[in-house]
């Protein structure tokens, strides 16, 4: 949105208003002539006719006027900027629709309202200002308000009709919370991918450096142990972002999958991860029999990236739940909800919404250790989205975290649930 | 007459709207303070810190423009409430700032130890609840909404809940070795501030309350020590 156009679109309204504000003292006058035929000197007819014909025309001119001050408003309201026009006196002349409760939260607004009258005072004392707000809300917001005195030139109004000082102040309030995660986002991402990596490609060669030349056989060992360690962190790297391209390239094919079939074969994969930290998975009975429509490869994929998440960031010992639903009804359309809960550190909120970003790690040293590559979630995502279908995460710190993966299903099962071996426990 | 009427009508307006932002602003650094201490945001901690003595400027500025009112124009009725809960609420609002400036400043302190995520979780949901507290008295306030201000006072027994559950996990993660005594004491003290923060937002109510049937909070205390000193005085009569 560029606020130089408001600027200009206000100060026409500003001069629109200044002018109309006079013509209607004029016609108040003229009317007040015409409308007193009996009054103590009776004025001639065609003077008369003359002075009503003048007041006709002005309260034309009057209408038009204000009409032409309607227009401009709805335009100025119909902006996503929000624009705050105050005259030289420091009242308020204008402020459109999304001016007013910009954040949503009642404080807020009124540090957003008080940091707007500092501006305009400042714009009517000649002074272009920009400012960045950052809110806590809740919700969280970032707002940039700048400001920008705007003088009043009309060659309509008519010398000394108004004897109001040309000059106003414009007041801009945008929010700007989108694009700033939007802007984060991006260059994390490339910082994050070169970090990714880089690290364990240096890491490899000079592991390999140290070991051209070492004859202690214990060191030998020692160093080709962690080379391995590093050429799996990449190759486990690579594959992530090449099954993310295949994501974004293919799309997901239409298979009838009963999830179930789905939930212990994403179980089957993460068995021995779950044994080695001495964590319960319970499956949930019921909903194992639900059927999506999709991919069943992708679906896996997906619920064990979950699945895998919430027994690295569990406590040693605790349970990790599963469990599908069909939520909805007929008339909105059927979900199928898979939850998957784990009791473990939980993720802070600042960070909630940001973790199904590529790369994204809510605290670097500790996903070195758990040996992630931080495309889970984004392959998690990634997979909803090819569905058609959404993943939503709820979090507290050191009580757990909840991820729901939800995807369009149609009706109830049809059939009776698969046999129990296929979906059993992993203690 | 009319026009030294409602300037002074005005002046009133204006001491209102200047509590309302100085509250709102404290709406605001109650969850910027909670984010420098679980980051460890060293430098949000030194702005956080100067830029406190702003509000004090202000809260004394304000109780200025108070005095000069009751001086001035002497008021009665409502108007004396008005001016009177603000002087008292301005009080509030300040000390609760300070207490946001506490929390920074303790931020510094226990920088460089990593938190229990327990731990950081009842810090956020105290900081959530005193946030959550503050914003309803400030709305209580403009609103002249009695009601809501009275029913803070409930509000805050979560918090105290949670100050209760948050010295608990203190022992639990000390016994556990995951935290330093240090940091045991500090963050102790820590989720006292919070605590305190509740206080303020309920304190804040009660003038709300006054200013707005003419309730006082004494009134339940005073009778209570009134009861006391009967039932005193009665057990001392000799029979």
């Amino acid at each position: 949105m560029n606020p130089a156009l408001a600027a200009v679109l206000a100060a026409a309204l500003a001069g629109a208003t200044g002018w109309w504000a006079g013509r209607r003292r004029l016609v108040r006058q003229v009317v007040a002539v015409s409308g007193r035929p009996q009054g103590a000197a009776p004025a001639p007819t065609s003077a008369l006719a003359s002075l009503e014909r003048a007041a006709a025309a002005d309260r034309a001119a009057l209408d038009a006027a204000r009409f032409n001050a309607a227009t401009m408003r709805a335009a100025l309201d119909a902006l996503p900027l929000g624009v705050v026009v105050v005259d030289a006196d420091g009242r308020v002349i204008l402020r459109t629709k999304a001016a007013q409760g910009v954040v949503g939260a009642r404080h807020a607004d009124v540090l957003v309202d008080e940091a707007v009258a500092e501006h305009a005072e400042g714009a009517n004392r000649g002074n272009a200002r920009r400012q960045q707000l950052d809110l806590y809300g809740p919700p969280r917001r970032t707002v940039v308000i700048r400001s920008l005195p705007v003088d009043v030139v009309d060659e309509d109004i008519t010398p000394g009709a108004t004897d109001a000082p040309r000059h106003a102040a414009v007041v801009t309030i945008e929010d700007v919370t989108e694009r700033t995660r939007l802007e984060s986002m991006r260059t994390d991402f490339v910082a994050n991918i070169s970090h990714e990596l880089r690290t364990p490609v240096g890491g490899l060669a000079l592991l390999a450096e140290t070991l051209d030349g070492e004859r202690d056989p214990h060191v030998v060992d020692r160093l080709a142990g962690k080379l391995l360690v590093e050429a799996h962190r990449v190759s486990r790297t690579i594959d992530d972002l090449l099954e993310l391209s295949r994501l974004e390239l293919e799309g997901a094919r239409r298979d009838e999958v009963v999830i179930g079939v789905v939930i212990s074969e994403a179980l089957d994969r993460v068995r021995s991860a779950a044994e080695h930290r001495g964590i319960r998975i319970d499956v949930g009975d019921k909903g194992r029999a639900l059927r999506v429509t999709g991919d069943r490869r992708q679906l896996v994929s997906a619920v064990t990236n979950l699945v895998d998440n919430a027994i690295k960031y569990s406590d040693p010992g605790s349970t990790v739940e599963v469990h599908a639903e069909l939520t909805g009804d007929a008339l909105a359309g059927h979900e199928l909800e898979l939850t998957v809960r784990d009791h473990g550190v939980g993720i802070p909120p600042t960070d909630l919404d940001r973790i199904f970003e590529r790369f994204y790690r809510v605290d670097r040293a500790r996903s070195r250790e758990t040996g992630g590559t931080g495309l889970g979630l984004a392959i998690v995502r990634h997979v909803a989205t090819n569905h058609g279908g959404a993943v939503t995460v709820e979090s507290a710190e050191g009580v757990g975290s909840a991820f729901t993966l939800r995807l369009p299903s149609r009706r109830e099962p049809a059939e009776p649930a698969p046999s129990p071996t296929a979906i059993g426990e992993v203690a | 007459m009319t026009d030294t009427r409602r300037s002074y009508h005005q002046e009133l307006d204006l001491v209102r709207d200047e509590i309302v932002r100085m509250a709102s602003s404290v709406c605001e650094i109650i969850p910027r303070g909670t984010g420098i201490l679980l980051d460890g945001d060293l430098e949000g901690a030194d702005y956080v810190i100067l830029a406190d003595d702003e509000l004090d400027a202000r809260a004394l500025e304000l109780e200025e423009r108070c005095y000069q009112l009751l001086a001035l124009q002497q008021p009665v009725a409502r108007d004396l409430r008005t001016i009177v809960a603000a002087l008292k609420i301005v009080g509030e609002v300040e000390r609760s700032a300070d207490l946001v400036v506490n929390i920074c400043k303790a931020a510094r302190r226990i920088h460089g130890h990593d938190l229990d995520p327990k731990l950081r979780g009842i810090i956020h949901r105290m900081s959530d609840q005193a946030q959550h507290l503050f914003s309803c008295a400030v709305r209580a306030y403009t609103d002249n909404d009695a009601a809501l201000a009275s029913a803070l006072d409930d509000m805050d027994n979560l918090l105290d809940a949670l100050q209760r559950e948050f010295i608990q996990a203190i022992f639990e993660s000390h016994a556990g070795g995951r935290v330093d005594l240090q940091v045991a004491v500090q963050l102790a003290v820590v989720c006292r501030f919070y605590e305190r923060i509740g206080d303020h937002a309920v304190n804040v109510g009660e003038r709300v309350q006054y200013m707005v049937t003419g309730w006082l909070p004494e009134h339940t205390g005073a009778a209570r020590l009134g009861v006391r000193r009967q039932l005193a005085a009665e057990d001392a009569e000799p029979t």
